[in-house]
């Protein structure tokens, strides 16, 4: 079975097509990465594949399924974290996971799961504070860790490193690569950064204004386009329509 | 296992109570306002009736006759300097006192002692210096005049003695005793007319102050608690985990009517420091309603549990329906304003008048908007009438079940997600990435 099955897929927002009949598997335990330019329809395809908004026409089926007729089924078992996702201010950081872990876990074992996020975040004491007087490196990673904790069969990250320095962006790719493999979690990400895509995907998509232009492994994708690294490939794909 | 439901909810009451917007301007503000407030009143009141027992007047005698010494030792009984002012004419003398801190000007003309000796009417003028516009200014002169008023009653007993010797000047000047007595819900009230009347006005002014005051933080607060789920960008998380959207929603509900509750909570004892300190400086003693038979009966106290449960969940329902289409606390607080309206209105002009006296298309304009039965329905619970406030229960209901159902409807659409409007932007929205 495979973790996602998207076929034909079209949504249109009042007028303007965002996804135009996308269409591509994920296989259980892959890290996939959607890239692309800003506007391409990342974002979109991950909000309907997240059961947050509906498909205008087409299907996706995430381990069976279906994203429009079996949302609540879909949303025990994924986990998904938007691009700019914030947490509640006013809680502390232990709060934010333990008010999230008990939706998966009951009473006795939800501090199980606090823990598990606790050693993802890295944040130490810093988990007493309110959420509010994090950086917003520690912030991402506090949502990388609520995304991670209850181990999903699918987790969804959009932009997980956008707008982090360095240091916090190497930490979180680390964090989903290792648990992607120690986990068997299945990772599709979105990004617009390339190189970020290449270290942590096993295969991608590349995407522009809702079609998806090529797909493969990296390798192949360069390959392909006899491109020395993904933006040259992407360049000559968005070429070639 | 702590339910999901119960979950949402404690997660609710921690935001919005840790929120220093919704803190202080829904729990600690009334809890701080009106106790200055009343404090403020108080201190007015008694700055007043210190100035009238330390009051000054100014007295210009004409007429030079007996009558007027007997006056002006009656005016002093009264704890009031009088001060004899010479001068050729009234504006003169009021000229004068302009400067000092003399309240008022009386003026004896001559002839008065006279005419008063003959049985025949005296004049006698009094002109109050107003110096500033202010209720203290009233009330000095008003004082001013209470012992020249006394001065005639005593004048007119003495002619009445004189007249009916060994009579009450009290009898041969009202003959008749009219003793007044209320019927109230079938049964014998023992007060008097105005006082049984004074506390049905507290009681119109009282409870929708209460309503009005408990609606408008609701929903204020129902709009910051969907709204900064936006803001914050925690919403679309919160949507895609395994819980249903109409608890999230109920969620949302519950956490805004516990924390409007605990605003209203400290509103009341705000306003009761408020209206302590006014009545303890008016030196008025509280009346005992239960004694009076005012007290709503348990039926009509079940009832307004009721009609308060529904229209609070209906306000909460309908900010909450309207501030999904807002994407910041700012935006949403400005679509809910107008909402306020909805619940002002009726509050207001049912404080002054009863509905059946006004126009019949602004009745039924009234009677549209779900908040007017909220009102009559508490005015109802005082009056023992039923059947008017399960007419209004029932009202608010369908009015919350169809806003319920259009606000669900929202929840588990994507237009949670979609509806954006926010005040300030201009272009047109293009859809995300």
């Amino acid at each position: 079975m495979n973790a996602i099955e998207a076929k034909d897929l079209v949504k249109t927002y009042g007028g303007i097509q965002a996804l135009r009949g996308l269409s591509f598997t994920v296989d259980q335990g892959e890290v996939f990465g959607l890239i692309g330019p800003n506007g391409a329809g990342k974002t979109t395809a991950l909000r309907v594949f997240s059961t947050l908004i509906k498909p205008t026409s087409g299907s996706v089926k995430i381990f069976g399924l279906d994203v429009e007729h079996e949302a609540a089924g879909v949303r025990k078992i994924i986990s998904y974290l938007p691009e700019e996702a914030g947490a509640y201010r006013n809680l502390t950081g232990t709060e934010y996971l333990d008010f999230m872990a008990r939706f998966y876990a009951s009473d006795e074992s939800s501090h199980l799961l606090v823990e598990e996020a606790a050693k993802i975040t890295g944040l130490g004491i810093r988990l007493g504070d309110r959420v509010k007087t994090y950086s917003k490196g520690m912030g991402r990673r506090l949502l990388i860790a609520r995304a991670l904790m209850m181990k999903p069969r699918l987790c969804i990250l959009d932009e997980p490193t956008s707008g982090l320095d360095v240091v916090h962006s190497v930490h979180v790719r680390k964090t989903i690569q290792s648990y992607a493999k120690e986990h068997g979690v299945t990772i599709l990400l979105s990004s617009h950064n390339m190189l970020e895509v290449e270290l942590l995907c096993n295969r991608i998509a590349l995407m522009n204004e809702g079609r998806i232009l090529a797909q493969g492994n990296p390798m192949e994708i360069r390959a392909k386009y006899g491109a020395q690294n993904l933006e040259e490939a992407f360049i000559e794909a968005t070429k070639h329509g | 296992m702590v339910s999901s439901l119960l979950n949402l909810v404690l997660k609710e009451i921690k935001e919005l109570l840790r929120d220093p917007k919704v803190l202080l301007g829904v729990v600690l503000m009334p809890l701080l306002i009106f106790p200055l407030m009343g404090s403020a009143m108080n201190v007015s009141t008694t700055a007043v009736e210190q100035s009238t027992k330390r009051m000054s007047i100014a007295l210009m005698d004409l007429d030079l006759g007996p009558q007027v010494e007997d006056l002006v030792l009656f005016i002093e009984a009264y704890n009031i300097t009088v001060q004899m002012i010479g001068g050729e004419s009234v504006s003169d003398a009021l000229t004068q006192i302009q400067g000092g801190n003399i309240a008022a000007l009386v003026v004896i003309p001559q002839g008065f002692s006279m005419n008063l000796s003959s049985g025949r009417r005296a004049r006698l003028d009094i002109y109050t210096v107003l110096r500033s516009i202010s209720v203290s200014e009233g009330v000095v002169s008003s004082v001013a005049g209470a012992p020249i008023q006394s001065y005639e009653k005593m004048l007119v007993d003495e002619a009445v003695r004189q007249t009916f010797p060994g009579r009450d000047p009290d009898t041969v000047l009202n003959p008749i005793d009219i003793a007044s007595h209320v019927s109230f819900r079938g049964k014998m009230v023992e007060a008097s007319p105005d006082l049984f009347q004074g506390i049905l006005i507290s009681q119109s002014f009282g409870f929708p102050m209460v309503v009005m005051l408990l609606l408008i933080s609701s929903m204020q607060t129902a709009a910051t608690s969907i709204s900064v789920e936006k803001e914050e960008k925690t919403m679309e998380t919160l949507l895609t985990l395994p819980v249903g959207r109409l608890s999230i929603l109920t969620g949302k509900l519950a956490g805004s009517v516990i924390v409007a509750a605990v605003g209203a909570a400290t509103s009341l004892i705000g306003v009761s420091f408020y209206t302590s300190s006014i009545v303890g400086a008016a030196g008025m003693n509280e009346v005992d309603m239960m004694s009076l038979g005012l007290a709503p009966t348990p039926m009509a106290l079940f009832l307004l549990g009721v009609m308060m449960f529904v229209t609070i969940v209906s306000a909460l329902a309908l900010a909450i329906c309207v501030a999904t289409f807002a994407d910041n606390v700012r935006s949403a607080q400005s679509l809910v304003g107008p909402l306020s309206v909805l619940v002002i209105l009726p509050s207001l002009m049912l404080m002054f008048a009863d509905i059946a006296i006004l126009p019949p298309a602004v009745q039924v304009a009234m009677y549209v908007v779900p908040y007017t039965h909220s009102i009559l329905a508490s005015k109802a619970a005082f009056m023992g009438d039923y059947a008017t406030m399960l007419v209004s229960i029932g009202y608010i209901s369908l009015f919350t079940v169809a806003i319920l159902y259009v606000t669900a409807r929202i929840f588990t659409s994507e237009r949670i997600i979609t509806a954006r409007l926010s005040f300030g932007r201009r272009g047109p929205r293009s859809p995300p990435a």
